[in-house]
C-alpha cells in the first residue's frame, strides 16, 4: 500500500540536489567592525541630530574666532560708554560686555580654547593612560610599584596641585594641559589595568600564549579590541568633564592667563553684572551647557555603537 | 619494564613533578603530588580523573603555563621545566601545542579565523611570502574538514563543532610533535563528539603525532587511547594499557571509577553497580605509597602490604581465565 503510494507521488517530487560546498556560500555576509559601529551609530535619528549639532558647534568655535578675530588685550570700544552692556540685538546677536566687546565673539573664542584644551588633554591621557595601563595590567612586578604610585597620587588633592603647579610655571594654555593631564593619566591607566586584568586569563589568551604570541602583540590583537567600548565610553565622559574642569579652573583664576579668552574667565567676570545684566551670565553658560551635554552624548551612542553585542 | 616497551621511544617523561600553588595562607595548596610517568612517540596517553583531580593543571605545567614546583619535566632528552632558556621555550612551543577544553573561550571574538589560524605562523614567521601563509591556512582548514572560505569569518559564526576544529587547525598548523589535548571534546554537543576524535585520530596517523589525551569520561578514553593514567586528588594512582586498565583494574579508586561508567545496554546497565571508593579501607599504617610496577607496564599506587594484596588478586584473577 504505503509503496503504492510512493510510486504514483514519484512523479510529482524530484530530488533536489545538495552540494555541501555551496551552502557555506551562503551563509551570513561579511562581517566588518567599524562599519557595524557605524550603522549601529546612525540608526537612532535623535544621535544624528545631535551629532550634526556637535559638528556644527565645533567648527563654528573653530572658525568664527578667526574671522572675528577677538583679542582680549584688544578692547576697541572700551572708551565708548554708548557700547557697553548692549541688550541682544540684530546688530549685536549676543550684545555687548563690560567694556564694549561683542559676547559673540568673546563666547566662541572662549569655547575655542575650551575645546582645545579639552580635546589635547584627553587624548594625551589617553594614550599615555592605555599603554601604561596595558603592561600595567600583565605585569605583576610593575604592578607592585604602579599601585604605591596609584595611592600617592589618587590622595594629593588636585586643587592644591593645579594651584601650586599654575603658580610654580604661570598661568597659560601649556601650564593648563600640564595640569590637568599630569595626574589625570595615572586614573585612566588604573582603570586599564583593572580591564586588562580581567580579561588577561581569559583561555584565548593562555592559547596566544602556547602560540608563542608575545606580551605586545597579545595586548595589540587580544586586549584592546575588547576594551574599545569601555575606552570609547571613557573619552566620551572625558572630554565634556575635562571642559568643565577648565571653567571651572579659570574660574578659580588658576586657568588661562587675560591673554586668552576662555569661558571660565568670562563667566567669572560677567557673574558680578548678574543683577543687571542676567544675559552676560547665562549665554556662556548655556553655550558651556550645549557643548558638554552634545559631546556627552554623541560620545555615550558612539561608546554603545561600539560595542559589538549591539550589531545584531 | 617489558623489553616491547623499553624499546620504544620516549618523547616526554614526567620526573616526580609537584605542582604547588600560592594560597595568601602558609599553606601552599599541592595540586599534583610526585607524578611519574612517560609517554613514548607515537602514542596517545590518556590522564584521567575527576574534576580538581590536577589532571589539566599536569597538561598546562607540560606546556609551560604552571610551573613545577617540584621534579622535571623532559621532552626528547632537554628539561622544559623551570628556567630554561628563550629559544629552548620557542621550541617548546613549536613542538608541544594544546587543543582546549572550550572551543568558545579559546578563539579570539575580535578576530577573523585567518587570524586565529595564522597566529602561530606570525609568531615563528613560519612561511615565505603572503600567498605561502594563505596556502599554509586554507591546507590547515581543509586538513580539519573545514573550506577556505571560511578564512574571513569571525568565531561566534561557527558552531561549536567547527570551533572546534578551529582550535585544532590552529595548532596543528605548527607541525608540533606532541599535542595536550584538555578534554577537547567536553564542552562539544554529543553528536560531535565522534567527528572531532575521528579527526583527531586522523590527524595522529598523518602527522605522526603524540597525545596527551587529558579526559574524564572514560568511555571516550577507552576508544582513543592507548594506554591511560588515572589520578586521583593530585596522585596517578594507576597507570596501564587501556585494555588492561579495563580488564583488570588494581586501585580501589581506578575500580570505583571504572563502575561508574553508563553502559547504553538497559539490561547490563540495570544491573550494573556502582562501588564507592573508602580510602579509609586502604591501608592506614602510615606507609609510604608509591607507583610500583605489578606487571610490565602496569603500575599501581600502593604500599607494601598492598602491593601484596593486588598482587594476590592479580594471580588468581589469572588463573582464573586460564
Amino acid at each position: 500500500m504505503e509503496e503504492k503510494i510512493l510510486e504514483n507521488k514519484s512523479d510529482l517530487f524530484e530530488f533536489a540536489s545538495f552540494d555541501k560546498n555551496e551552502s557555506e556560500h551562503i551563509a551570513a555576509p561579511q562581517y566588518s567592525y567599524w562599519k557595524s559601529v557605524w550603522r549601529t551609530f546612525i540608526k537612532n535619528k535623535f544621535t544624528v541630530a545631535i551629532a550634526i549639532l556637535l559638528l556644527i558647534l565645533i567648527l563654528f568655535t573653530l572658525i568664527q574666532p578667526m574671522i572675528s578675530g577677538y583679542d582680549p588685550l584688544i578692547a576697541p570700544n572700551v572708551n565708548d560708554p554708548e557700547m557697553r552692556f548692549l541688550k541682544p540685538s540684530a546688530e549685536h546677536i549676543f550684545g555687548t560686555d563690560n567694556v564694549g566687546n561683542e559676547v559673540f565673539d568673546v563666547v566662541w573664542a572662549g569655547a575655542r580654547n575650551s575645546i582645545i584644551i579639552s580635546f589635547v588633554c584627553t587624548f594625551i591621557t589617553m594614550v599615555i593612560g592605555v599603554t601604561v595601563g596595558a603592561i600595567w595590567g600583565f605585569s605583576k612586578k610593575m604592578d607592585k610599584w604602579m599601585i604605591e604610585v596609584y595611592n600617592i597620587v589618587s590622595n594629593v588633592p588636585f586643587l592644591l596641585l593645579a594651584m601650586i603647579l599654575s603658580y610654580v610655571l604661570g598661568a597659560g594654555m601649556g601650564t593648563l594641559i600640564f595640569v590637568m593631564c599630569v595626574t589625570e593619566w595615572v586614573f585612566v591607566a588604573f582603570f586599564i589595568r583593572t580591564q586588562v586584568m580581567i580579561i588577561r586569563d581569559r583561555e584565548y589568551n593562555l592559547a596566544s600564549k602556547c602560540l608563542g604570541t608575545s606580551t605586545w602583540t597579545m595586548i595589540k590583537n587580544n586586549i584592546l579590541p575588547y576594551l574599545i567600548s569601555v575606552i570609547m565610553t571613557y573619552v566620551a565622559r572625558m572630554i565634556p568633564s575635562l571642559i568643565s574642569y577648565e571653567v571651572f579652573l579659570s574660574y578659580m583664576g588658576l586657568g588661562l592667563g587675560v591673554t586668552k579668552a576662555s569661558l571660565g574667565r568670562m563667566i567669572s567676570i560677567y557673574t558680578s553684572y548678574m543683577n543687571g545684566y542676567p544675559h552676560l551670565f547665562w549665554i556662556p553658560v548655556t553655550v558651556l551647557a550645549v557643548l558638554s551635554v552634545s559631546l556627552y552624548i554623541v560620545g555615550q551612542r558612539l561608546a554603545d555603537a561600539a560595542d559589538p553585542r549591539t550589531h545584531m | 619494564m617489558s623489553n616491547e616497551t623499553a624499546e620504544r621511544e620516549v618523547i616526554l617523561s614526567v620526573r616526580h613533578v609537584s605542582i604547588s600553588f600560592d594560597t595568601g595562607h602558609k599553606k601552599k595548596f599541592v595540586a599534583v603530588k610526585d607524578a611519574n610517568f612517560d609517554i613514548y612517540k607515537g602514542e596517545t596517553f590518556a590522564l584521567v580523573g575527576e574534576s580538581g583531580s590536577g589532571k589539566t593543571t599536569l597538561g598546562r605545567a607540560i606546556l609551560r603555563i604552571n610551573p613545577c614546583s617540584e621534579g622535571e619535566i623532559i621532552f626528547e632528552g632537554k628539561r622544559i621545566s623551570g628556567n630554561i632558556s628563550r629559544e629552548e621555550d620557542r621550541n617548546v612551543v613549536r613542538n608541544i601545542q594544546m587543543i582546549f577544553q572550550d572551543p568558545a573561550a579559546s578563539l579570539n571574538e575580535r578576530a577573523t579565523i585567518e587570524y586565529c589560524v595564522s597566529e602561530g605562523l606570525y609568531n615563528f614567521h613560519l612561511y615565505e611570502s603572503e600567498a605561502d601563509r594563505i596556502a599554509k591556512v586554507d591546507k590547515a582548514l581543509q586538513d580539519v574538514g573545514l573550506l577556505p572560505e571560511h578564512k574571513s569569518r569571525y568565531p561566534h559564526e561557527f558552531s561549536g563543532g567547527q570551533r572546534q576544529r578551529v582550535g585544532i587547525a590552529r595548532a596543528m598548523i605548527m607541525n608540533p610533535k606532541f599535542i595536550v589535548a584538555d578534554e577537547p571534546i567536553s564542552a562539544l554537543d554529543v553528536s560531535i563528539r565522534a567527528q572531532v576524535l575521528n579527526l583527531m585520530n586522523k590527524l595522529k596517523a598523518e602527522k605522526n603525532l603524540t597525545y596527551l589525551f587529558i579526559a574524564h569520561d572514560l568511555s571516550v578514553v577507552r576508544f582513543i587511547a592507548d594506554r591511560i593514567a588515572v589520578i586521583h586528588l593530585g596522585e596517578i594512582v594507576e597507570i596501564a594499557d587501556s585494555e588492561t586498565l579495563f580488564q583488570v583494574p588494581l586501585h580501589p579508586y581506578t575500580i570505583s571509577l571504572l563502575s561508574s561508567v553508563p553502559m547504553p545496554d538497559p539490561i547490563v546497565e540495570r544491573t550494573r553497580k556502582h562501588i564507592d571508593y573508602d580510602p579509609s579501607k586502604l591501608d592506614q599504617s602510615g606507609a609510604k605509597r608509591e607507583l610500583r610496577e605489578i606487571r610490565p607496564g602496569h603500575f599501581v599506587f600502593a604500599t607494601d602490604s598492598e602491593f601484596e594484596g593486588y598482587e594476590e588478586k592479580l594471580r588468581s584473577m589469572e588463573q582464573e581465565a586460564k
